[in-house]
Order: structure tokens, then sequence, then C-alpha cells
């Protein structure tokens, strides 16, 4: 019988003795590092090219209206109007940069690894809704920011239009929360980035096209009373009824919207609906 | 053509998630259909907008999309493509049969549900059922070809078609005139409108142009995916 020579060595190895700063800045954390993946950054220069590419087209517009302010002494650019004018350019931001918050993490299943930490399945969904709704709502208020600034320095006769300008900044609140939210709901049914994307795409443009289709025809058989409620459809027309409602724009359909009350509580409603979609669905993911 | 790649297309395409957004769509058209029909009775001027706005305009692009990029670009990003390729298949084969697939699929969802949706609102009136039905099919096609090729060219196969249709046909086709006469779905509609002869129709691209483009965007879009497969490089998933 020989006596045992395994040796343990202690080769230096730390505990952590800092200060555990806890839920609230990993939520943090996570959400500044979503923030920065949707536009690129911390990512492939290829992941770079379309948010960066969206985001010029969307500062376009302001570019040529603070031009034609500068030359031609003329506003032409109204700011309550700016989001439903590029809605299609929002829309495939939404739906290219939805799924990239959502995709990887259910097709590599590493959401057990995030709630691991102190991290729960509603901060995690608090995380990624906060991190889209923040890009949107850069992407809709940069553009009509720097007009605003252009607008000041080119000094037009007249008042600033300042009281639009505040309007359009609440309404793009309203556009990041409600675009984000369905955005999420939509994207996280599926592991597929392309999918994703793919299904993103088809709501909105099927909520256009029905609510076009509907207004149109609604409107040219005379029931006027009726056509403003197809107009709702469509998630841009649904927030500039509310925005006009809450901030007191002017709309952008001059035939009229439903009553401003109503179109708050759908918005609402259609909120509500779309996060509780995604925490059921998280709720799913995580057990 | 090779029939075990086609079969086992078939089934990746009709087995997941991906069959709900080929059949709501279709569904949807066809139940918009009736409803129109419930406020507003037979109307042809209806059934045209419908069918321009809806069956040609989002459903036919969002088809093709899914339809298209599904059979190849899955494949691509999980990296399973490389068993497919690695089989003493040609290239050029495995992309047309991927076409086939994807065009089938197409143009069998696209082309029933319009034709559906046209009859229950215009009945077989001035041709619109079968001129729409006619241009979805062949604009599905197309489709299929042009978002086939997008799926092995990029991994944002998804994203540059959603741009390519809602940007370029949707706004830049609304406001400048040209760019029309590269759209898929006008040339779809020069195709209806040559068999439908409703006064509430007109195309704005003559037949003479939309018939030689469609056929050579079809058919450089599938000779290019097989060349592109030929030399195809898989990178890892950012």
């Amino acid at each position: 019988m020989t006596e045992p020579t395994a040796v343990i060595h202690d080769i230096g190895y730390r505990h952590y003795d800092g200060v555990r700063l806890g839920r609230g800045r990993a939520t943090l954390a996570l959400g500044v590092q979503s923030l920065r993946g949707v536009f690129g950054f911390g990512r492939t220069t290829r992941a770079k090219i379309m948010p960066l590419l969206l985001m010029a087209i969307m500062l376009m517009p302001t570019v040529v209206s603070i031009g034609v302010m500068a030359l031609a002494k003329q506003f032409i650019m109204p700011y309550p109007g700016y989001a439903v004018f590029m809605q299609a350019v929002i829309a495939v931001f939404l739906a290219a940069q939805s799924p990239y918050l959502v995709a990887p993490d259910l097709r590599f299943r590493v959401l057990p690894l995030y709630l691991s930490r102190p991290l729960t399945v509603t901060d995690y969904v608090v995380a990624k809704l906060a991190a889209l709704a923040v890009a949107l709502f850069g992407l809709l208020a940069v553009p009509i920011t720097i007009q605003f600034v252009g607008e000041l320095l080119v000094d037009l006769p007249g008042p600033p239009h300042t009281a639009d300008y505040l309007g359009a900044l609440g309404g793009a609140v309203l556009y990041a929360v409600l675009l984000s939210s369905v955005g999420i709901a939509l994207a996280s049914f599926t592991p597929r980035r392309g999918l994703g994307v793919a299904v993103v795409i088809a709501f909105y443009m099927f909520t256009a096209a029905v609510s076009t289709l509907f207004y149109a025809v609604l409107s040219s058989t005379g029931r006027d009373d009726v056509a403003p409620w197809a107009l709702i459809l469509n998630p841009f027309f649904l927030v500039d009824t509310v925005q006009s409602a809450l901030f007191g724009t002017a709309p952008i359909n001059d035939e009229g919207y439903p009553p401003g009350i109503a179109a708050c509580l759908i918005l609402l409603a259609v909120i509500a609906l779309a996060v509780t979609g995604v925490l059921l669905r998280y709720r799913k993911a995580a057990s | 053509m090779n029939t075990v790649v086609a079969d086992i297309t078939y089934r990746a395409m009709l087995g997941r998630k991906r069959i709900w957004l080929l059949v709501l769509l279709p569904v949807a058209l066809v139940v918009l259909a009736a409803l129109l029909r419930l406020i507003n009775g037979h109307d042809e001027q209806t059934a045209v907008t419908l069918m321009k706005s809806f069956a040609i305009g989002t459903m036919l692009p969002l088809l093709g999309l899914i339809a298209g990029t599904g059979v190849v670009a899955p494949e691509i990003e999980d990296g399973t493509i490389i068993h497919l390729l690695s089989k003493p298949i040609s290239r050029p084969v495995i992309a047309v049969t991927k076409f086939v697939v994807a065009a089938s699929l197409v143009a069998v969802f696209a082309a029933v549900s319009t034709y559906a949706a046209a009859y229950l609102l215009t009945g077989s009136e001035s041709g619109v059922a079968t001129g729409f039905t006619l241009g979805a099919l062949f604009g599905g096609i197309a489709y299929a070809a042009v978002f086939l090729l997008l799926g092995v060219l990029t991994r944002h196969a998804v994203a540059v078609g959603v741009i390519y249709a809602l940007v370029w046909e949707g706004v830049v086709g609304g406001y400048v005139p040209g760019a029309r006469k590269f759209s898929i779905q006008q040339w779809a509609q020069s195709l209806a409108d040559q068999v439908s002869s409703s006064p509430f129709f007109s195309s704005e691209v003559t037949l003479g142009f939309a018939v030689p483009a469609m056929v050579i965007v079809t058919v450089g879009a599938v000779v290019w995916t097989g060349q592109r497969l030929r030399s195809l490089s898989l990178t890892g998933d950012e």
C-alpha cells in the first residue's frame, strides 16, 4: 500500500469579489448590446450595410427639404407626415432588423444561458423591445430633428413649426413602441431570420394593401362614415390618427379619421396584444 | 431536373412553418374578395382594383419571395447545402430543379387563388379572371426565378427582395414612370391586360416589351443561379 501521490495545486483562480450589479444592469447591458447590433455596430461590415443604407435613405428627404428651404425659401416637408411618407423604408427597416434581435438566440438555443444569470424572461423581452423601440425612434427622430435645426438656421419668414416638430417627436415615440412590439412579436415565432423578415414584411404589405383597398372601395361607394375605419388598418395611419388626436398635428388624410379616442384604444390594445404574445412565446421557449 | 432533389425540396417547403404563409396569403385574397362581394356585389372595377393592388401588387411578390428564397436560402444558412452540392449532380440541374419547385408552388397558390377571387367578384365577365390568372401565373414564375437567384447571391436575400418589391416596384415605380418598365408586376399586368377587355384596366408596359423581358429575366436568373452554385462558398454565420 503506497501513499497517494496526487496533489491539488492552487493555480490561483480567484473569486469575483466586486459589486454584483444585478438584474437592472444585466437588462441594460443586453438592451445596449442589442441596440448596437440593430445598426450593425459590433457586427460584420455586411451587417452594417442594410441598416445604415436605410438610415441614409431616411435622411434623403431631409436633405432635399433643407436645400429647398435654403434656396427657394419654401417649406415643403411637414414634420408630422414624415413617417407616413417614408413608411415603406421604415417597414423594411423593421422587417430586416427585428428578426436579428430574436432569431439567432432562438435558433442556437442560447436562451437558457441568458436565463442562468439574474436576468428573467421578462427582462430579456423588455431589453429586446426597448432596443428596437429606441432604434426606430432614432430612425424617425434624427431626420426630423436635422430638418428642424435646418429650418431654424435658414430662418424662413414666419414662425418656426415648433409645435409640429414636437408633435412629430411624440408621434415617433408612438410609432417606435407600436412597430417594435409588433415586429418582435411576429419575428419571435420563427427561429429563421429569412422567414422572420418575410413574416414582418408580409404583415406590413398586407395591412397596407387591405387598408388602401377598402378605403378606396368604401369611399367610392359613398360609405364615408365607415371608410376612415378601413384606413387605420395600416399601422402607420393608426399612429397618425392618434398623433393628430393627442398632439393636435394636421392629419395626413384630409377626409378625416375615426374619432381619436377609439384610435388610442385600438393602439393600446394592439401593443398589449403584441407584448403579451411575445411574453407567452418566451415563457414557452425558456422552459 | 432531378426528382429526388425536387422531392426533398417539396417536403422542406411544405412541412414547415413556411407553408402557413404560402397558404394564408391566397386564403386572405379569397376572403377579401368574398367581403368585397358582400359590401359591393358584382363589381368589375372593384375586382380590377383588388387584382391590381392585392393579387398582383402584394400577394404575388410575397409568395415569390417566400417560395423563391425558401427553396435554397435556409439550406445555405444551415450549411446543409454542402451535402447536396457534394453529390454528382450538375449544379445547373440543381438550380433548375429548385426553380421548378419554387415556380410550381407560386404558380399553384397564386393562380388558383387569383382566379377564385376574380371569379367571385366578376364571374367570367370581360376576361378579368382569366387575364389576371395568366398574369399571376407567369409573374409568379418570374418572381420565383429572381428571388431564387437572390437566395444564392446574398445572405440577406429576403431583405434585398423586400427592398426590390416594396421600394423599387412600389415607391419608385409610383413616382418615376420609367422604373415601371423594369418591374415584374407591370409585366404581369400587361399579360392580364392582353386577355381582359375590361374598360377599368389598362397596363403601362406594352406586351412586346413585357414578354421578352419576362423570358429573359426568368431564364437569365436560373442560368445565373446554376453558375453561382458552381462556385458557391460557404462562409460562417455572423
